[in-house]
């Protein structure tokens, strides 16, 4: 009988022994693997892209983590949430990614997590602003506690940082008592713009005029009207999938009587100035981060983004290359790839990255604030040269008014 | 009120362009031409291509544009929808996969990113007490002149008899000797470049970005189902009915409002009255 048996025990035997010994061995010499799920034909993507592949490569350059180095796999979530959706499948059942890094769009963040939270695969986001992401690592944290955003600092914190533009720079400094706000009709701006209209009110600000508009719009015209109507002197916008490029253009082509200034992503990108044919002078824009001595990172990474992209970052290429620096970290002092022991570790995170302190609070939010991760306010002044015009301790030069608004 | 009243003039205007176009080619050759909006895109691409990347003043390369684009539209008829003309389901399918076809062709070629036109008048301009742009009060006027053109055309030359006489009845002339597939390109060559020029006009105070044909085509397919399937008069008085409703929309509710006012007036129309304000017969 045994005679019969045995050639079909050995190779099943074999086959056991191989299947254990697989994933063992794999896990030993093997890359890590760090999946990028972003918006590729947008900059914010491949800034994203690049940001990652710069922590990568300086860590391969040390050897690695844990003596194996580090790749990246890319997948195109673009803004819509289906898409953002299949990308995570991508990278989590096809690629098994060890972590993913990216995002752009709150609304297709927000669609991927309970995907992310079932494939038990740890998501730093660098993109999305929407307070909700994180809140359901507060509210179901078992499930969700894979979930971290390192960058940008949420729209909550955005709002606070745009309340202290208000009431240090335009009512301090430039005597301005009357704003309206305008934002796109987005998740993230709905989650803003309450706390920006409170925190504005208390500041001393009256807020005359706060309207949503659809992203799609493309006649702002009337929506300008209306803000002209209701006497503000400064007009605040929070846009970010909006088209900024309409926008500025068509306030700048009224000669429009009131400054502008507030969130403004796609205005964040350098090339936005040349796109739009010079209109967005004397736009302030908020950033995430600038080319000024934040802190001892920020102009050697700035000028070695520069070098490698041939353009300055925009914010997911500073958050990319944070979070990769920031896991890499969390698996050294875990010792291990093990989702649970590296959430143990990034959670008692204390980095010093590119924009600020990085510290995450109780939902694995960045914390935000004086000697954290803060909103800092830059002009686009005379040919598309921005100056940092607040906060005041890091000013690189003076607000200018829109050149029709000029005293002569 | 006064800021509606030119607002809406220069959009009824734009409208106008972009639907006067699509009903044509429908009224004559029965092409229900769903590339009409990528017609509009082209037109907007090709302005930001010759004047950005090739460098030639703005307007030579306006006029390279449309007519670049009325000889894609020729080509597009001649090749594509000739051979499926006796089934509009086939012409539906092709015209819709030219659509996609472009729409993708430009994302290739530049990305989604938007990009810049430069005005033709950059100053703003001040009209019965409103302040408007340059560039939309151009837009306004060359659309105006335009249309004008087009209806001096198909009502005094021959060429616009023999367009109307197919309009009417195109068995009847092409007995007549009336060479129908020479109408055909001249008419699908001029819905091209009205459609074109609609978008080199817009381009500069709107923005130029791969997606952007969609939403023009919603709104002229939207013009011309109220207007009624064919009839020009028709696409002009819903473009205006359109323009304006979406301006007042705009002013006295929200902007988020106003895309909501086309998708209204199809499901009215509809109802109501099936074959439009000016339509013969029911479209469908």
């Amino acid at each position: 009988m045994m005679r019969f048996i045995k050639p079909f025990i050995m190779p099943a035997v074999a086959l056991a022994a191989w299947g254990t010994a697989l994933p063992a061995s794999a896990q030993d010499k093997g890359p890590i693997r760090i999946g990028v799920p972003t918006a590729i034909q947008l900059q914010i993507g491949r800034d994203t892209q690049t940001g990652v592949r710069m922590a990568i490569d300086e860590i391969n350059a040390k050897g690695g983590v844990l003596g194996r180095k580090l790749e990246m796999v890319v997948a195109d979530e673009t803004e819509n949430p289906e898409q953002g959706i299949a990308a995570i499948k991508k990278l989590t059942a096809d690629e098994k990614v060890d972590v993913m890094i990216g995002g752009y769009t709150s609304g297709v963040t927000l669609a991927q997590l309970p995907h992310i939270a079932r494939s038990k695969t740890i998501y730093m986001e660098v993109g999305a602003a929407s307070p909700a992401i994180t809140q359901r690592v507060k509210s179901d944290y078992d499930n969700y506690k894979y979930i971290f955003r390192s960058f940008p600092i949420n729209a909550a914190h955005q709002a606070r940082g745009l309340v202290d533009f208000i009431s240090g720079m335009l009512k301090d400094e430039m005597k301005i008592q009357n704003i309206a706000i305008v934002g796109e009709n987005a998740k993230w701006v709905q989650d803003l713009v309450p706390i920006l209209k409170k925190g504005a009110t208390e500041a001393g600000a009256n807020v005359k005029l706060s309207e949503f508009f659809d992203t799609s719009t493309s006649d702002f015209s009337p929506l300008l009207a209306k803000v002209k109507d209701s006497g503000a002197q400064y007009l605040i916008v929070i846009l970010s999938h909006a088209s900024s490029d309409i926008f500025v253009k068509q306030w700048y082509d009224a000669r429009f009587p009131i400054p502008i200034g507030g969130i403004d992503v796609k205005g964040q990108d350098q090339d936005f100035f040349s796109r739009v044919g010079g209109k967005a002078i004397s736009e302030t824009v908020g950033n995430f981060a600038v080319r000024a001595p934040l802190t001892a990172k920020t102009l050697p990474f700035w000028d070695a983004f520069v070098k490698a992209a041939g353009t300055a970052p925009v914010y997911t290429g500073v958050g990319g290359y944070d979070a990769v620096h920031i896991y890499a970290e969390a698996v050294e002092r875990a010792k291990s790839l093990e989702p649970d022991a590296v959430i143990k570790e990034l959670e008692k995170t204390d980095y010093t990255g590119v924009a600020g302190k990085m510290v995450f609070d109780e939902t694995h939010d960045v914390k935000a604030g004086p000697g954290f991760v803060n909103l800092l306010f830059a002009q686009w002044q005379a040919d598309g040269k921005r100056e940092v015009v607040w906060p005041k301790q890091i000013a690189t030069g003076k607000m200018i008014p829109p050149p029709w608004m000029q005293v002569q | 009120m006064l800021q509606i009243l030119v607002y809406g003039a220069v959009i009824s205007a734009i409208y106008a362009m972009l639907s006067v176009g699509f009903t044509l080619i429908f009224g004559v050759a029965r092409i229900l031409n769903l590339a009409h909006g990528s017609f509009y895109a082209l037109g907007a691409y090709a302005a930001y291509f010759l004047t950005s990347v090739a460098g030639l003043p703005l307007l030579p390369s306006a006029v390279l544009a449309v007519l670049f684009v009325a000889g894609f539209g020729v080509a597009m008829e001649r090749f594509l929808v000739r051979p499926l003309r006796k089934s509009q389901l086939a012409v539906l399918m092709i015209t819709l996969a030219v659509s996609l076809a472009v729409e993708q062709a430009l994302l290739i070629t530049f990305g989604s990113e938007y990009r810049n036109v430069p005005s033709f008048v950059a100053d703003k301009v001040t009209v019965v007490g409103v302040d408007i742009s340059g560039q939309r009060l151009l837009a306004l006027v060359v659309s105006v002149l335009v249309l004008l053109g087009l209806w001096l055309f198909i009502q005094r030359t021959r060429l616009g008899a023999a367009i109307l006489a197919i309009s009417q009845d195109p068995e009847a002339a092409r007995y007549m000797g009336i060479p129908t597939d020479r109408i055909f390109s001249t008419v699908m060559a001029i819905s091209a470049g009205t459609a074109a020029l609609a978008g080199v006009l817009v381009a500069p105070f709107l923005t130029v970005q791969p997606s952007m044909g969609l939403l023009p085509m919603v709104k002229a397919f939207a013009i011309v189902i109220v207007g009624g399937l064919g009839s020009i008069p028709g696409s002009i008085v819903a473009s205006l009915m359109l323009g304006y409703s979406e301006t007042i929309v705009a002013y006295l509710i929200s902007s988020s409002w106003t895309e909501l006012v086309s998708l209204v007036a199809i499901v009215v129309t509809l109802i109501i009255r099936p074959a439009g304000l000016f339509g013969r017969r029911a479209a469908f």
